[in-house]
C-alpha cells in the first residue's frame, strides 16, 4: 500500500481553511478508497512539521486543543534520501516513514505559492497540483495576468505597486490610479488567495484605505477595474496536458458585493450571517453558488474555453481553480486569477459533475504520478569535460 | 467466550453505560436484552450506531447499576477483609475474590429482576385492564374500522389511507409503528366517536398476536399488506406467520378482506371472496398509463366509461397496487374523484421507506426501513428500472430471520444481482456470506464492497457519489442485532 502524505496548515493567512480542506477533503476520501496509507502532516502557523494520526481529528482544531498538542508534541524532522522520509522522535527511537506522494493541501503563502513543491521536487516524490513555477505564477495576481496578456487573454485593467513605493508615495500612486483606471476599483494583495486582503473601492477616500488594507497583507498590490454588467464564474479543472473541466460555478452574492473570503467560509455561505444579504444559500461556498453557472447563449462554452486556455497558458497541472469575469452585456470573458489548489478541492463541484470526493482523489493520484514519470524520463544531466579542466 | 480485551471491557467505566444501553435498544424487555448481552464479546464497542439516550428512566438504572456495583465490590472487599481476620476465613476470602471478579456479570442480570417483577405485577396487569376496555371502546364505536396487517408495507399503507381518506372523512389512525395491543389500547382511549374511519396497524411478532387484536379491535374491513419471512425467530415457519395475519379475516365479512395479489407467498391463503389488489389495479378499476421517475409516480384508473388519472409523491413501480386500492376503497367510502385525486397528489414517501433524497449530486433512495425479502424485490426491481451512470446498492441483509436466513439471503443476493448494480455494499456480519454466495450465483460481475463499520459508510456516503448515481440503501441493522 503506498503511502501518501497529506500537507496542511502552513505559515499562510489561510492557514484554516487548509486545515478544512486536508481533513474533509483530501485526507477522508483518501482514507476511503482504502488504497494507501495517508499521513497527515501538519505545518504550524510557525513553520514547525507534526506528523500524527492525530491530526485527522477535525475535533482538536476546532476545539482549541491544537494549542496543548503542540505543547506537548516533537515536531518531525525530514530525510531527503532519495526520496523524503518523516522522521519523528519516540523516547530514544526513532519512528521513520518514506512517502510515496505527498499531496499538498496548502493555501497561500509557503504552500500553494510553489514554496513547498519546490521541496518536493528536490526531493523526487511525486506531488499533486501544479509544479513550482506554474504555483508561483498562479499565486501571483500580476504575473498571471501579465502571463494571460502574453497569451491573448483578456485581463481588466490594471496597476501594481510595490508596497515601499506607497508607503513613500502614496499621493502619487492614487493620482496615477485615478488618471489610468476608472471605478469602481479592486485593490488586492498580489499573492493571497481565499479572497483575503481585498477591498472594492468607489472614491478616492475607499481607494487609500483598500491600499492601506492591501499593503498590510502583501508587498505588491494589484489595483484592477471593475467589469461592467459583472457575472463572476469560477471554473474547477483537472488534469495535466489534456484538462478536464468540471462546471462552471456562479457565486450568487449581490450586484455590489465580491466572492470575499465570508462569502466564502464563513456564517454558513450568507454575507452578513443571519439575516444577510444572502441568498438561499446555506452550505458555505457550495449553497451559495449557481451550479452549473446559468449562462446566455454560447457564454458557457466561450468562459469554458478561456478557463482551459488560462490552464494551459499558465503551465497548471494536477488541479486549479480558474477564476473569470464576465461582461453580460458585451458577451466577453476576462481572466480573473487563478487557484493552484481550490478550498475543498471544490469537490461539491467535481460531485455535480460527476466525479465523487474519492474519484476525485485517486484522480489527482494518478495525475501526480503520471507528471513525475514524465519528469523522470527527462535528461537532468549530460556527460561534460568541465571538472577536468581543473 | 470473550477475549481478553472483551473481558477487560466490563471493568470499564463504560459498562453501566453499556448495560443501560442495552436495556433500552430492547425496549427494557429482558430476554432480548439478556440474548444480546451473552453474545457481545466486547461491551466497549456496544454503542456504535447510538449514544445512551440519558432519559429519566436511563438515569434511574444508570444510578442504580453504579449503586449495585458499588455495594458489591464494598461486600467483595468486606468479606476478603473479614475472612483475612478469621483464622477460618478461607471461604469469605474466596467469595470476596468470587464477587470482585464477577461482579459485572451478577450486577447485569440482576437488573433484569425489577424489570421482570414490574412488568409482571405492574405493567402487564395495568395494561391487561386497559385492553380489556379498549375492547368495549372499539365495539360501541360506530365508525368503518380498518384493520392494516401483514409482514411488509403495513405502516406505508395505514399512512396512505389516512392521507387519502381524511380529504373528506373524519380519520383515525394508530401513531407511527405503535401496533400492539397496549398502544391499540392508547389509541381507542382518545377516540371521540365521533371519526368516520379508523385504521388500525396490526404488529404482529409472535403467534397469536394477530388473533388477538382482531378480537379486541374487532374490525370492519381488513387489509393484508402482504407476507414475506419476517420474526421467525418465534413463528418458526412462513405458514405459521401467514396463518396468524390471516386470522384477521376471521371478523370481516370477504368482501371486506383486501389481499395484496402481488405477494407469492399469500396466494395460499386467498379464498375466493377476498378481494384483490395489485399493480394491474382494485375493486374493479384497472390501473394504467403507468410512469416511474425519482421524483414520484403517476398512473390512470379506469372502469368502464369511468377514468381517474392520479399522481403520488411515492416511488417505485410496486406502489401502484397500494395506490390502486386507497384510490378505490376512498371511492367506495364515499370519497368524490376530485379528493382522491387530491389526496393521492399529497401522499409523500416516508421516512427511510423508499425515500429519494439528493446528495452531493446523486439520487439515494433511502430503504432502510424495510426489513423483508418482499421489499427487497420491490427495491431490487426499482434499481433496474432506473436509468443511471453508476448504480449502487446497500445492504447490511435483513434480520429476524431465524432457520430461513441462509435461504433468504442467497436469495437477496441473486435479486441484488438481477438489478445488475455497478457496485453493491454489504455490511460485515452473519448473513454476508449468504448474499455474497447468491451474488456469485447470479453472475454478479460488479464492484463488491464489504465494510466493517456501517455507520462509517454511511457518514462518508457523501464522499463516494456524484451526480448520476443512484445509490439504493435498503435494511438496517441496529446495534442489538450486530
Amino acid at each position: 500500500m503506498e503511502t501518501v502524505a497529506v500537507f496542511f496548515g502552513g505559515r499562510s493567512a489561510e492557514h484554516d481553511v487548509s486545515i478544512i480542506t486536508a481533513l474533509a477533503s483530501v485526507i477522508k476520501p483518501l482514507e476511503l478508497t482504502r488504497k494507501y496509507k495517508v499521513e497527515a502532516v501538519y505545518i504550524a502557523k510557525d513553520g514547525a512539521w507534526y506528523w500524527d494520526d492525530k491530526l485527522k481529528d477535525i475535533k482538536l482544531f476546532t476545539s482549541g486543543a491544537i494549542k496543548d498538542y503542540l505543547a506537548k508534541a516533537q515536531p518531525v524532522a525530514v530525510q531527503f534520501d532519495g526520496g523524503l522520509t518523516l522522521v519523528k522522535p519516540n523516547g530514544l527511537r526513532k519512528i521513520t516513514k518514506k512517502i510515496d506522494i505527498a499531496f499538498p493541501a496548502m493555501h497561500g503563502t509557503y504552500g500553494e505559492d510553489g514554496a513547498l513543491t519546490g521541496l518536493l521536487d528536490m526531493s523526487g516524490v511525486p506531488y499533486v497540483g501544479c509544479g513550482v513555477s506554474s504555483a508561483a505564477v498562479s499565486m501571483d495576481k500580476v504575473l498571471a495576468k501579465q502571463l494571460a496578456v502574453a497569451n491573448d487573454i483578456p485581463v481588466s485593467n490594471f496597476l501594481t505597486f510595490v508596497k515601499a513605493d506607497l508607503r513613500r508615495e502614496p499621493d502619487q500612486a492614487v493620482k496615477s490610479i485615478t488618471v489610468s483606471l476608472k471605478y469602481p476599483l479592486f485593490i488586492k494583495p498580489a499573492h493571497l488567495g481565499s479572497s483575503i486582503g481585498i477591498s472594492r473601492a468607489t472614491t478616492e477616500t475607499e481607494l487609500r484605505n483598500a491600499l492601506e488594507v492591501a499593503a498590510h497583507y502583501d508587498d505588491r498590490i494589484i489595483v484592477e477595474e471593475a467589469v461592467n454588467n459583472l457575472i463572476e464564474v469560477t471554473l474547477p479543472i483537472i488534469g495535466n496536458d489534456q484538462p478536464r473541466p468540471a462546471l462552471l460555478e456562479r457565486p450568487m452574492t449581490q450586484s455590489e458585493d465580491f466572492f470575499d473570503f465570508d462569502t466564502k467560509y464563513m456564517h454558513g455561505g450568507k454575507k452578513g450571517g443571519k439575516g444577510g444579504k444572502g441568498s438561499e444559500g446555506n452550505d458555505g461556498a457550495q449553497g451559495y453558488s449557481q451550479i452549473p453557472a446559468e449562462l446566455p447563449g454560447d457564454l458557457y462554452a466561450s468562459a469554458e474555453a478561456v478557463g482551459l486556455r488560462v490552464y494551459k497558458a499558465l503551465g497548471c497541472s494536477g488541479i486549479a481553480r480558474v477564476d473569470l469575469l464576465i461582461d453580460s452585456r458585451s458577451k466577453k470573458v476576462y481572466f480573473n486569477e487563478v487557484n493552484p489548489l481550490p478550498g475543498g478541492l471544490y469537490a461539491h463541484n467535481w460531485a455535480k459533475a460527476g466525479v465523487s470526493g474519492v474519484d476525485l482523489v485517486q484522480q489527482l493520484i494518478i495525475l501526480a504520478k503520471d507528471r513525475h514519470a514524465q519528469r523522470q524520463s527527462l535528461a537532468t544531466s549530460f556527460s561534460t569535460s568541465y571538472l577536468q579542466q581543473f | 467466550m470473550r477475549g481478553l480485551g472483551g473481558f477487560a471491557s466490563m471493568y470499564r467505566q463504560s459498562y453501566p453505560s453499556a448495560l443501560v444501553y442495552m436495556l433500552q435498544g430492547t425496549e427494557y424487555q429482558a430476554r432480548p436484552y439478556l440474548a444480546w448481552y451473552w453474545r457481545t464479546s466486547d461491551f466497549s464497542t456496544v454503542m456504535r450506531r447510538r449514544k445512551l439516550d440519558r432519559t429519566k428512566p436511563a438515569r434511574l438504572l444508570l444510578g442504580a447499576v453504579t449503586a449495585v456495583m458499588g455495594l458489591q465490590i464494598g461486600l467483595g472487599l468486606g468479606l476478603i477483609g473479614l475472612g483475612s481476620l478469621q483464622p477460618d476465613g478461607g471461604g469469605m476470602i474466596v467469595l470476596g475474590l468470587a464477587l470482585l471478579v464477577l461482579y459485572p456479570v451478577l450486577c447485569a442480570h440482576m437488573l433484569v429482576v425489577p424489570l421482570v417483577l414490574g412488568r409482571v405485577f405492574i405493567t402487564n396487569p395495568a395494561e391487561k385492564r386497559l385492553i380489556v376496555k379498549s375492547a368495549a371502546l372499539f365495539a360501541s364505536h360506530p365508525g368503518v374500522k380498518i384493520a392494516v396487517a401483514g409482514s411488509y408495507g403495513k405502516t406505508t399503507m395505514k399512512e396512505l389511507l389516512r392521507t387519502v381518506l381524511q380529504e373528506g372523512l373524519n380519520v383515525a389512525a394508530t401513531p407511527a409503528n405503535k401496533n400492539v395491543s397496549s398502544s391499540h389500547a392508547y389509541f381507542a382511549r382518545k377516540l371521540t366517536g365521533r371519526e368516520d374511519v379508523l385504521i388500525i396497524e396490526y404488529g404482529e411478532g409472535a403467534p397469536g398476536d394477530v388473533a388477538r387484536f382482531t378480537a379486541i379491535t374487532k374490525p370492519t374491513h381488513a387489509v393484508i399488506t402482504g407476507l414475506a419471512p419476517a420474526h421467525l425467530d418465534q413463528y418458526k415457519t412462513l405458514a405459521a406467520a401467514g396463518q396468524d395475519i390471516m386470522s384477521v379475516t376471521t371478523s370481516v365479512e370477504p368482501q371486506k378482506v383486501f389481499v395484496n395479489a402481488e405477494s407469492p407467498e399469500l396466494a395460499s391463503f386467498i379464498k375466493p371472496d377476498f378481494l384483490a389488489f395489485s399493480k394491474s389495479g382494485a375493486l374493479g378499476w384497472k390501473a394504467k398509463e403507468v410512469q416511474v421517475t425519482l421524483q414520484g409516480i403517476s398512473f390512470t384508473l379506469t372502469k368502464g366509461r369511468r377514468s381517474l388519472r392520479l399522481t403520488s409523491g411515492l416511488v417505485g413501480r410496486h406502489q401502484i397496487g397500494f395506490l390502486s386500492l386507497v384510490a378505490t376503497l376512498g371511492l367506495q367510502l364515499g370519497l368524490t374523484p376530485e379528493q382522491v385525486q387530491a389526496g393521492l397528489a399529497k401522499t409523500r414517501p416516508f421516512e427511510h421507506r423508499m425515500q429519494p433524497y439528493q446528495l452531493s449530486g446523486a439520487w439515494v433512495i433511502d430503504d432502510t426501513y424495510n426489513g423483508n425479502l418482499e421489499g427487497l424485490r420491490a427495491g431490487t426491481r426499482l434499481l433496474a428500472e432506473l436509468t443511471a451512470v453508476r448504480k449502487i446498492y446497500v445492504t447490511p441483509g435483513l434480520v429476524d430471520q431465524g432457520g430461513e436466513s441462509e435461504a433468504v439471503h442467497i436469495e437477496a443476493g441473486k435479486l441484488i444481482a438481477a438489478a445488475k448494480p455497478d457496485i453493491v455494499v454489504l455490511m460485515r456480519n452473519s448473513v454476508t456470506a449468504f448474499i455474497e454466495i447468491g451474488l456469485q450465483q447470479a453472475g454478479f460481475s460488479g464492484e463488491l464492497r464489504i465494510e466493517a463499520d456501517p455507520l462509517d459508510f454511511y457518514t462518508n456516503l457523501t464522499h463516494f457519489v456524484a451526480a448520476g448515481d443512484v445509490v439504493l440503501m435498503q435494511n438496517d441493522w441496529t446495534d442489538n442485532y450486530a
